[in-house]
């Protein structure tokens, strides 16, 4: 299981929850979770930071990175086992922390399918989509 | 076939199963997981036929080298059904790969490309997946 994976020609629609559960790897400075059309198109940039305590998510069009949002809720910790779930709603993504805390980021692009997944620095053990 | 999804940089590694559930289409003719280094490198191609290429519920695997296809070779057991939910394992070492089948009958199919890691996933056609994990 790699640090790095990557899914295209996903078939994520409205309403559908991702669900991805995984181990952080131990000596990163964060992880992230990237939702969209492609790297360059991202409806959800989700970036728990260990070395800021901070969660940063983010949207990306064209290549161009969009306003930062931040939350101080940061219960990840570098080599936990963790499981997270994306619900992808018309006006805004609804993420599960572990520890059941949700966290909210519009859907600034306003797609209404996902084809592209991401992630970096969590060794991935399963990803469903239902 | 419509393409379907493609899972890189998997690393799964000998001794590792990669366990993959998806529905298959109610009006399914075939199906297809490729598994490898990439979409030239394949040490698995998976394809169950349900009626395809002048096959009838039919298994046919085969590995893909360099873009060149390998010799196929044909599965007797079939136990999918077009509107199903189907899970298919697979894990590999030096010599095989071992397929596990919806009603855990297994096969091998030899390693013809001797990866040491399978970092490719893409399915295609009539199945469309659901979950993927790797144990």
């Amino acid at each position: 299981m790699s640090v790095k994976f990557e899914i295209t020609n996903m078939d994520m629609k409205l309403g559908k929850t991702l669900k991805l559960k995984g181990k952080i790897a131990d000596d990163i400075d964060g992880f992230a979770i990237n939702l969209g059309q492609g790297a360059d198109e991202l409806a959800l940039h989700f970036n728990p930071r260990f070395n800021e305590s901070t969660i940063v998510c983010n949207s990306r069009e064209g290549g161009n990175w969009g306003r930062e949002q931040r939350d101080s809720h940061m219960c990840f910790s570098q080599g936990s086992e963790v499981k997270l779930s994306v619900t992808f709603q018309t006006d805004e993504f609804k993420v599960t922390l572990p520890d059941g805390y949700e966290l909210t980021f519009p859907n600034r692009v306003g797609h209404s399918h996902l084809s592209y997944l991401y992630v970096r620095g969590l060794h991935i053990s399963s990803f469903k989509v239902d | 076939m419509a393409c379907g999804l493609v899972a890189s940089n998997l690393n799964l590694k000998p001794g590792e199963c990669l366990r993959v559930r998806g529905e298959v289409a109610p009006d399914a003719k075939s199906f297809v997981l490729n598994l490898g280094k990439d979409n030239n490198h394949l040490c698995l191609h998976f394809n169950p036929r349900f009626n395809a290429h002048g096959d009838t519920n039919t298994i046919v695997c085969n590995s893909k080298d360099g873009g060149a296809w390998g010799a196929e070779h044909r599965e007797p057991a079939f136990p999918f059904q077009p509107g199903s939910v189907a899970e298919i394992c697979v894990s590999f070492d030096q010599t095989d790969l071992t397929i596990k089948l919806p009603d855990g009958h297994e096969f091998k199919f030899p390693n013809r490309l001797n990866l040491e890691a399978i970092n490719y996933l893409a399915a295609d056609g009539d199945f469309k997946i659901k979950c993927v994990a790797f144990e």
